[in-house]
């Protein structure tokens, strides 16, 4: 038969051509059903052989890679019959949030066991990404009871447990030993803001350095770290499902913040890490993770003190948030490779491997039971990190279960601490994003 | 009765049959034309496969209320670009884009002719002075934007202790919103002008040389004769750059992402799509629909410029 291609025909084609691409494009995200998040009953394990592989991604939180690669290399010769990728799915936990969600959406590449963050693993848990880990912690005899309580309560949601706790970290106190001793300062941390709001002109004037305190970087997870400001003076930002971010005690904490900076002028506020500044004698006293210790008492050239946060006006104790990092299992994956990573997640959590993280990395031993007596004996620091566990605080729902809240807050803190702007007018703003963020994309999602 | 007419043009016209416009190829034609089709396709394919696809899988995705990492989604119409124009978002993030557009654009087209200017003196160390303003466009973004940002760092950046020396605090480049901008700004400016400059020279080297001594002769100074003679013939140039250095700028993002990751005051189009889809909102339809506002804007400027610039364009 003779072909009849004429130009008409060939853009007849190429009109086809597109069209059928323009379909292939309305392959995406599934608009059948509802969004609501898939509430997976327990998964039935039995007779489901482990996988014989399956990628583990992390951030490495703490530069953990080595120890992370140890621990993978104590797993493989215990259970030689299942191998584990490590894959360095990105720097920090944005970026492997970042890495599998795209995964998620490409239906593709899933790992078995993932990094998941304080305030990632909620949403995963609403997209129906993650699966709950209550029949494998049954399964494989996971005792759950060792873990610390506040730590391993951040990952329970609808009466499940969605994540085990890993690279888990708390804000410290830490303070310059010697500027301390030169200002004629007590050896230890201050109780409250208001004690340190005493001995801050002392510090300026002796130490040399250009702030006594410097606030934790912006884009650092601002809103975890002021959480200890807010609760010190009876504020947060939510209680509950209530937006509470403008309420008397929270913008009064906030302008005590301002006025530490812009009125009384001993305090300023790091552009790219606080640690770094501190190490750096660039300020006295600072605020950061306990997953930063061991690189501060590393770089710093000075005796380095840490202690438990100040409290304030209103609390002067329980005003230190929980924070980082645990382990989940994705959904989209079979269950031969789930019950692979659960296993490892199993091995990777025993007292001893925590404890072998913990020493790596300064993050906090997450077993009640880890033997911590050598890793104290050679940072006798990380006791004051551990003892404050005893009185940390479950985050506000305000940060860690809306999506993009975080960064609501950092750039309400940046318009407050920076900007000098009014602090009343930013939390109410703030207030009205932190409510259209609930309204939008997360009460629909939340089941009744 | 109708006469033959013989031998007239009308009758040549009816005797010669008229070419057939839309009939069927000839063998040669068809062969050249598969040809261009095993040529092209390939080339083709990619395109479509890369960049219709992507484009038309984005606008789909813009009518939607989807969550990146959400296996469902609800089909909302038009509502995400209701949203976006209607929301403090809208004025803020083109305000952003505009600024940034139009200063990195403007400042590196301008230091770039000037710096064309110096380049094209026949001075000795020419060579390498090209090779030093021509490199920082050619370096990475990521590792640009990671030393200036040590530059800038009020702490202890270089150009604070800079400042120091004379005095004075540094500013808070990297906290304060409408600083940062400024920063990444300059820090734009600097990796791409060397780019603009890199053009110029060619464009001021292919000047011709008897229009040049002719104006000389005539008593145009070098202001004049710039002026009058280099820029109207320069205008092709200019033209090109303003499209390329236009498109470049509005797509810019590793310097953004590097320097101020969380894009405060500096979230033009295109960063506050990706913070909006892979940031922290994962506002994944919302974020398409700020892509599909980039890709127009970008069209119609496209399109403005071919139709309206290029009029104004002196091609000899």
């Amino acid at each position: 038969m003779a072909m009849n291609l004429d130009r008409r025909n060939f853009l007849g084609l190429a009109g086809l051509g597109v069209g059928a691409a323009a379909l292939a494009a309305c392959g995406g995200p599934s608009t059948s059903g509802s969004a609501a998040s898939s509430s997976p009953s327990d998964i039935d394990f039995t007779g489901v052989k482990p996988a014989g592989s399956f990628d583990f991604w992390t951030s490495h939180p703490g530069q953990s890679q080595a120890v992370e690669q140890s621990i993978i290399d104590k797993f493989q010769a215990k259970f030689p019959d299942i191998k584990v990728n490590l894959v360095t799915a990105g720097a920090n936990y944005e970026e492997i949030a970042q890495k599998f969600q795209t995964s998620q959406a490409a239906k593709s590449a899933l790992p078995g066991l993932v990094v998941l963050s304080d305030v990632w693993w909620f949403r995963y848990y609403t997209n129906g990404n993650i699966i709950p880990l209550d029949g494998l912690i049954k399964q494989l005899d996971v005792k759950i009871d060792d873990f610390q309580k506040s730590l391993v309560a951040d990952y329970q949601y609808a009466n499940k447990q969605w994540a085990l706790p890993y690279g888990r970290s708390t804000p410290l106190f830490y303070y310059n030993k010697d500027h301390f001793k030169a200002a004629g300062l007590p050896d230890r941390a201050p109780k409250t803001w208001q004690e340190f709001a005493e001995w801050a002109p002392k510090l300026q004037a002796s130490s040399g350095a250009k702030y006594a305190y410097i606030y934790p970087a912006l884009a650092g997870y601002a809103g975890w770290t002021l959480q200890n400001n807010l609760w010190g003076w009876g504020g947060s930002w939510s209680n509950g499902w209530t937006f509470n971010c403008d309420s008397t005690e929270s913008v009064t904490a906030l302008q005590w913040a301002q006025d530490s900076i812009y009125k009384d002028k001993w305090a300023g506020v790091s552009s790219k890490n606080a640690a770094d500044d501190f190490s750096a004698g660039i300020t006295s006293t600072t605020i950061s993770s306990t997953g930063d210790l061991l690189g501060v008492l590393k770089s710093a050239k000075f005796n380095v003190g840490v202690g438990f946060l100040p409290g304030g006006p209103k609390a002067e104790t329980n005003v230190c948030p929980t924070g980082g990092a645990g382990l989940g299992i994705p959904s989209g994956v079979s269950k031969e490779v789930q019950l692979a990573a659960a296993t490892f997640l199993k091995f990777m959590t025993e007292p001893e491997n925590t404890a072998a993280f913990s020493a790596a990395t300064g993050y906090m031993p997450t077993r009640v039971s880890a033997d911590m007596t050598a890793v104290l004996a050679k940072t006798p620091q990380i006791k004051t990190a551990m003892d404050q566990l005893a009185v940390t605080k479950v985050q506000d729902n305000a940060r860690v279960f809306l999506p993009g809240a975080d960064q609501e807050m950092a750039k309400a803190a940046a318009k407050i601490l920076t900007q000098q702007g009014d602090v009343k007018a930013t939390m109410t703003d703030l207030k009205a994003t932190l409510d259209g963020i609930y309204t939008k994309d997360v009460k629909p999602k939340l089941k009744s | 009765m109708t006469r033959q007419l013989t031998g007239s043009p009308a009758a040549t016209a009816q005797a010669v049959p008229a070419p057939q416009r839309r009939g069927r190829w000839s063998g040669r034609t068809r062969r050249d034309f598969f040809v261009f089709l095993a040529l092209a396709l390939p080339n083709l394919a990619l395109i479509a496969v890369f960049t219709y696809l992507p484009l038309i899988n984005n606008m789909y995705y813009s009518t939607l209320d989807w969550t990146l990492g959400s296996t469902s989604a609800t089909v909302v119409g038009i509502d995400n670009y209701v949203t976006f124009f209607t929301s403090s978002d809208a004025p803020q993030v083109l305000g952003t884009t505009l600024i940034f557009t139009v200063v990195t654009v403007g400042g590196s087209m301008a230091l770039g002719l000037l710096v064309a200017l110096a380049l094209n003196a026949k001075v000795r160390g020419t060579t390498f002075a090209r090779s030093a303003v021509f490199a920082p466009y050619v370096l990475s973004g990521v590792g640009v934007g990671l030393v200036w940002l040590f530059i800038f760092d009020p702490g202890y950046g270089v150009l604070s202790w800079l400042l120091r020396g004379i005095g004075q605090q540094s500013p808070q480049w990297i906290n304060d919103p409408q600083l940062s901008l400024v920063m990444v700004i300059i820090v734009y400016v600097w990796k791409n002008l060397g780019y603009c400059a890199v053009v110029y020279l060619a464009g001021l080297q292919s000047l011709p040389k008897d229009v040049m001594e002719a104006a000389s002769l005539d008593g145009a100074n070098g202001f004049r004769r710039f002026m009058s003679i280099s820029v109207p013939l320069l205008s092709p140039t200019t033209f090109f750059l303003l499209i390329t250095t236009m498109i470049s700028s509005l797509q810019a993002f590793d310097l953004i992402r590097i320097m101020t990751p969380l894009g405060n005051g500096t979230s033009t189009l295109i960063y506050e799509a990706y913070l909006q889809a892979f940031g922290a909102y994962n506002r994944a339809g919302y974020s398409a629909a700020i892509s599909v506002v980039l890709f127009a804007i970008l069209l119609i400027i496209t399109v403005l410029q071919l139709r309206f610039v290029e009029r104004k364009v002196h091609y000899s």
